[in-house]
């Protein structure tokens, strides 16, 4: 059942196009993720569906019903602000419970409400402190109670770990998890942080100037990518970019060679690309193993040991940097030469303009 | 560390300066307030001492002056003021600060420049004005020129920069309109500018002089001030009287300042933390 709809939505400051024409259905239930760099207007578009950035063209409908000119709190979403923006003048009971004594809730059901929003989120022995007086954990929490109270159809985010350190990002990435759980809610989640994407979505959305680039799970993204710049967003570190070019072997089956890695031949299973088409090879990490019918010789430039595995930069003759990830690195160090195998089968190939070749 | 003589000439000089500095603005008021006590001629002589002519100089000033009406006026006058300029003056600043356009900023220089525009200048089409209102010898008149403060607006907007988007925000997916954003969510959240700007036109509004002078012409409009300035430009001032006559007039502004001075000074350096 699709919830919300975008259909080639835009929006412009001034002239300036910032969102350049969004298509995307979200369904009931679902917890959608925008990524993409700094800038690419992921917060302008979160900000268009709640009704506070006016929509330029293009139509938002919520349940069928069109919202481009509805008022933000008429339009079933709530939203948790990067800052918190907890009113500084009211409790945490006060703060829960605003919107809902606006909308002229009987106070019964109000307080019934935040009791059920408090206890969800321990925030019961809380209730009349003042902003100041919590923790940044805590001021986080209560502003998805405030959220909560009032039973949203959709949940808005804008990057609502980002003000907390690390230990307390990754309890409350696994709350707020825990409430899609137990609220079946909608939930449009905006986030730099990679590991936030992929553990908390059922939907990633790759957006880059504007323009969505892909939309799918996290796990299909990251393994069929449909393009360079979805392929080097999702995943960390990045995945390994080598410049080749398309030769036809004598049997007529299609490889790529590398003529700055030695004219290594790596055999690709494409349909229809000419001979001499310059392309782009992307291989992980963590495809580089010790078998494999691909090999690149390599120098070690620098080591990272996170203990399970670890991350080893090297350089090939020609001064590209090749990242290899490696189960049994410890005996390595800087300076060793090795030579980094994997399975042609692992790469993925792109064109000059970074259109994924399949 | 401590002895080093580098140290101790500085404490000596920064206490110095400020000991002379204290001792400048203090120095009136405990004139003032020991004048109270002394007889017109002693005070012209000089004396510097508590003398015994406290109780005659009160019930002179008493007998002199209907001090309840003309605290009366002074009262009312400074508390419309005080409200109305408040009101009108933060309005525009958040206005100026929030919903910005290049016609807006343009009006808003406009009226930082009229804060070049000295009063004298602007004193006689003051009053042509009030004349052609009926406005002459009413309290309205005293107050409806100081309410639009340039410099009160240009404070509110500076401290509306400080005040924080996402709160707006908040309030609209709440379901606040933007008049009840500004009067639920910015007024108190602003409460420390507001107590600054409350104690500046409060004072402003309680020793304003010249104006007064100007459109109150009746002994039953005037103004403190206006009162205790003809005790003392009387042919044969009685100063014990008039000094009398100020501490009575610095009471309201010394009370509002001592009840007021945190949030003032939390004011001067910003209402949002
Ligand atoms: N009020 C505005 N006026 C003009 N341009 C704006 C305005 N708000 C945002 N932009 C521009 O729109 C683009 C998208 O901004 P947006 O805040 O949505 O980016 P973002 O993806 O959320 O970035 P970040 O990850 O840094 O938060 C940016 O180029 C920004 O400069
Ligand atoms: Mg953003």
């Amino acid at each position: 059942m699709t919830e919300l709809q975008l259909s080639d939505v835009r929006k412009s400051y001034g002239g300036f196009e910032v969102i350049k024409g969004v298509d995307l259905d979200i369904k009931s239930g679902e917890f959608v993720v925008f990524v993409g760099p700094s800038g690419c207007g992921k917060s302008t578009l979160l900000r268009m569906i709640a009704g506070l950035e006016e929509i330029t063209s293009g139509d938002l409908t919520i349940d069928d019903v069109l919202m481009n000119d509805v008022d933000p709190s008429k339009r079933g979403i709530a939203m948790v602000f990067q800052s918190y923006a907890l009113y500084p003048h009211m409790t945490v009971r006060e703060n829960m419970g605003f919107a809902l004594r606006f909308a002229g809730v009987p106070k019964a059901e109000i307080e019934k409400r935040v009791g059920e929003a408090a206890n969800i989120l321990e925030l019961g022995p809380l209730l009349d402190r003042k902003p100041k007086q919590l923790s940044g954990g805590q001021r986080q929490r209560v502003a998805i109670g405030r959220a909560i109270v009032r039973h949203p159809k959709i949940f808005l985010f804008d990057e609502p770990l980002s003000n907390l350190d690390a230990e307390l990002r990754v309890h409350m990435r696994i709350e707020i998890a825990r409430l899609h759980k137990q609220l079946a809610a909608t939930i449009i989640y905006v986030t730099h942080d990679q590991v936030e994407a992929m553990t908390l979505a059922d939907k990633i959305v790759v957006m880059r100037g504007g323009v969505v680039e892909q939309v799918g799970s996290p796990l299909d993204l990251y393994d069929d990518p449909a393009n360079q710049f979805v392929a080097g967003f999702i995943g960390s570190p990045k995945m390994n970019f080598l410049k080749g070019v398309i030769e036809a072997g004598d049997g007529g089956e299609c490889y790529a060679r590398l003529p700055e890695y030695g004219g290594v031949k790596i055999p690709v299973g494409l349909k229809g690309a000419a001979p001499g088409t310059p392309v782009t090879i992307g291989i992980r990490p963590e495809h580089f193993k010790e078998e494999g019918s691909v090999s690149l010789d390599l120098t070690i430039d620098m080591l990272e040991h996170l203990g399970g595995e670890t991350f080893a930069y090297a350089r090939h003759g020609n001064g590209e940097l090749v990242v290899i990830e490696t189960k049994n690195g410890r005996g390595l160090k800087s300076g060793d030469r090795i030579t980094a195998r994997f399975d042609p089968a692992c790469a993925l190939v792109f064109d000059e303009g970074g259109k994924r070749l399949r | 560390m401590r002895n080093n003589p580098a140290t101790i000439a500085s404490a000596v000089f920064t206490y110095g300066f400020v000991g002379l500095m204290a001792f400048l603005s203090v120095f009136p008021f405990i004139w003032m307030v020991l004048g109270a006590t002394n007889s017109s001629i002693d005070i012209i002589k000089g004396r510097l001492m508590p003398g015994e002519a406290l109780a005659t100089n009160i019930a002179n000033f008493f007998t002199l002056v209907n001090v309840p009406l003309v605290f009366w006026n002074s009262a009312k006058v400074t508390i419309f003021a005080t409200v109305l300029t408040l009101a009108v003056s933060s309005l525009a600043g958040y206005g100026f600060e929030i919903f910005r356009s290049r016609r807006r900023e343009n009006l808003y220089r406009a009226m930082l420049l009229t804060l070049m525009i000295p009063f004298a200048a602007l004193m006689i089409p003051l009053f042509i004005m009030m004349g052609k209102m009926g406005l002459i010898n009413t309290h309205i008149a005293v107050v409806l020129p100081t309410i639009g403060s340039a410099f009160i607006v240009f404070y509110f907007r500076q401290s509306t920069k400080a005040f924080p988007s996402e709160l707006r925000d908040a309030a609209k997916v709440d379901g606040l309109k933007e008049w009840q954003i500004f009067l639920y969510i910015y007024v108190p959240v602003m409460r420390s500018t507001y107590a600054a700007a409350f104690i500046i036109v409060f004072m402003t509004a309680w020793n304003n002089y010249l104006w007064p002078l100007i459109v109150l012409q009746s002994n039953e409009t005037k103004t403190i001030t206006l009162v205790i300035s003809s005790l003392a430009s009387a042919y044969y001032p009685d100063y014990g009287v008039v000094m009398v006559g100020t501490f009575l007039a610095t009471l309201p502004t010394l009370t509002v300042f001592f009840f007021m001075q945190r949030q003032f000074v939390q004011g001067m350096l910003g209402s949002v933390k």
